[in-house]
């Protein structure tokens, strides 16, 4: 078996996939004040293996984890708040590289998924049609 | 009790017995009933098990099987439907505790098409909550408690249809209906050592399924073979106006016959190449071999290899933002709280963050991929490998640190919606089973069903089972 590019998620199936992909979110001004006070009042510190992040993305990852705690902080546990703050990191550089394979703008996003069907893509092929019968060659 | 191996044979075996009068549908189905209160436990195979439907089903279906109306191979064939698909007045679970109660007051079409060909529902099989949407870290995600695989009880039988994969293999229903968002009956149907089919999305409606990813999701049959897959699958597929993901009527409904003859169409296989990184040596040497036997029948076989780009992620995405949105009023109410995994409790938070360029981004690349899958598929009737790259895992393993690697073409097949079947293809020196997965172009279940039953037209391994004392 040859081997898939690096770059794949290292996670197996969607089912976890999906606890780990997030991405930015727009703050409003006095969301992002909430949020700072929310996020300032938790440890900080980084998770153990935690990916190279530029520092645009770093501060998306930071955005991200005040955005949930200024929402919905008081319902977690300090221990939730770490393991959120790992997800949220642990999120991001596959959503940089989902942002860095480069579309047009015209490339059309599949919005309500219709499989690539092989009639829809080609003709059906027409049964050959019966050959007529040759022409008498005096005629 | 009869002898074990009832348990184990075909829809098409219990077919013709059924058929010619040998078999009753009452007998067969108090066996399993019997066989299922006995053992179902043990595996946490079902939610729940409905005796009397089933038994009012089997009734009916014998009564008109005696009086010569005769309906098909699934009348009379008891059957396991994975809870959450909404069956009239019994509880649907949907694997997670919030929905402990939920009682919906109509049948999931799929369950309506089963109805109609007089198969016998003998009860709910469990699943991991909510079929893993909220994410999961433990094989103990679930309502019904941790599925244990019956190859190896200290093993698990992978999710989300994990009572499904149990059933099967613990012969306790002759076929079962899972689901798949992403891996959800490919990864079972490898680790129970059962056939299990993922239709073309589209093919069967999901009208009163639980809606995990919309433009994800698909229903399909896991059985004993490839063969039953089909005629199950012709069962229940078909265009539903109540459900907008269905194909149109012309390419929904599938017809199938076993005398159609497979060398009609020879099989064009591209043996994936950059399927998997690596595969456990006791998964590598099974498939090997699968590979010879691959070589030996099919028309012609070479390699091929996945597009590289970032499907995964993209994939990865499109699940996260579907399924929070599916989920979004437990998130929000902080029922998630009530979930039993500590993922479960906490993914749908940071599920929800995702931005609507970023959603749309991977639905580009969705697209492209598409595009380039079918050029694939020009050269190639199927692509095969692996169906997973390990054996079933131990129940107490952390799916989140202990079992990480890529999964390109669960990645592409899945936001692609093809076609795709694992049939059982050799076991591991600790005899757990190993299944070989073929992938089709959409549309094409037809190619997939076919690979299976050339494979195993050549092998046994899917006839082969736990023994369960």
């Amino acid at each position: 078996m040859g081997n898939q590019s690096d770059l794949a998620i290292s996670r197996r199936e969607f089912a976890r996939r999906a606890a780990f992909v997030s991405a930015v979110v727009s703050l409003a001004p006095s969301d992002l004040l909430q949020s700072e006070s929310a996020a300032n009042a938790l440890p900080a510190q980084q998770p153990v293996n935690a990916p190279k992040l530029s520092p645009e993305s770093q501060a998306e990852v930071q955005s991200r984890i005040q955005a949930i705690f200024a929402q919905y902080g008081t319902r977690l546990s300090d221990a939730q708040k770490a393991d959120i703050r790992r997800l949220a990191t642990e999120a991001q550089p596959p959503l940089d590289r989902l942002r860095a394979f480069a579309t047009d703008n015209g490339d059309g996003p599949a919005l309500y998924l219709k499989p690539l069907m092989e009639r829809e893509k080609k003709s059906l092929p027409r049964p050959a049609a019966p050959k007529p019968p040759a022409a008498p060659k005096n005629s | 009790m009869p002898g074990e191996e009832i348990f184990y044979l075909s829809v098409s075996e219990l077919a013709k017995r059924i058929e010619s009068k040998k078999l009753s549908p009452v007998d067969l189905t108090q066996f399993y009933l019997d066989r299922s209160q006995k053992f179902g436990p043990r595996f946490n195979a079902y939610a729940r098990l409905t005796p009397e439907t089933a038994l009012a089903q089997a009734k009916a279906a014998e009564k008109e099987i005696q009086r010569g109306h005769y309906r098909g191979p699934l009348h009379g064939i008891p059957y396991a439907a994975k809870d959450l698909l909404a069956v009239k007045g019994l509880p649907t679970t949907w694997g997670a505790k919030p929905f402990a109660n939920q009682v919906f007051d109509y049948n999931a079409t799929v369950i309506e098409h089963l109805n109609s060909v007089g198969a016998v529902m003998l009860g709910k099989a469990s699943m991991i909550e909510l079929a893993g949407g909220m994410g999961y870290r433990f094989a103990t995600a679930s309502l019904q408690g941790e599925a244990k695989n019956p190859w190896d009880t200290a093993c698990w039988t992978c999710g989300s249809s994990s009572g499904s994969g149990a059933i099967l293999a613990a012969g306790l229903a002759a076929f079962a209906i899972g689901t798949e968002t992403w891996g959800s009956i490919i990864c079972p149907s490898a680790f129970c050592g059962v056939t299990g089919l993922r239709p073309t999305y589209g093919r069967v409606s999901r009208y009163g399924a639980m809606a995990l990813a919309p433009s994800m999701d698909k229903i399909g049959p896991m059985a004993r073979s490839a063969e039953d897959c089909a005629r199950i699958f012709a069962a229940i597929a078909g265009h539903d106006p109540r459900d907008r993901g269905t194909v149109p009527i012309d390419k929904g409904a599938f017809t199938y016959s076993p005398s159609m003859e497979l060398r009609l169409r020879p099989l064009k296989v591209g043996w994936l190449t950059n399927a998997w990184k690596s595969l456990e040596p006791g998964v590598a040497k099974p498939v090997e071999a699968a590979a010879r036997v691959v070589k030996k029948y099919f028309s012609s076989v070479k390699d091929a290899a996945l597009p590289l780009g970032p499907w995964e992620e993209a994939g990865g995405i499109i699940v996260a933002v579907e399924s929070a949105a599916s989920f979004r009023q437990l998130i929000r109410s902080g029922r998630v709280s009530e979930l039993n995994d500590p993922l479960g409790q906490i993914a749908g938070y940071v599920n929800e963050q995702y931005s609507a360029a970023d959603y749309l981004q991977a639905l580009k690349l969705r697209e492209i991929v598409q595009k380039k899958m079918d050029s694939l598929f020009d050269t190639f009737d199927v692509i095969a490998t692996a169906a997973q790259p390990v054996p079933a895992t131990p129940l107490t393993m952390n799916l989140e640190t202990e079992l990480t690697f890529p999964d390109p073409l669960g990645g592409i097949g899945n936001i692609c919606g093809l076609p795709a079947m694992s049939v059982p293809c050799g076991f591991t020196e600790k005899n757990l089973p190993v299944g070989l997965q073929f992938v089709g172009r959409a549309g094409d279940d037809f190619a997939v069903i076919q690979a299976g039953r050339t494979f195993q037209a050549h092998t046994d391994w899917h006839k082969r089972h736990p023994k369960i004392h």
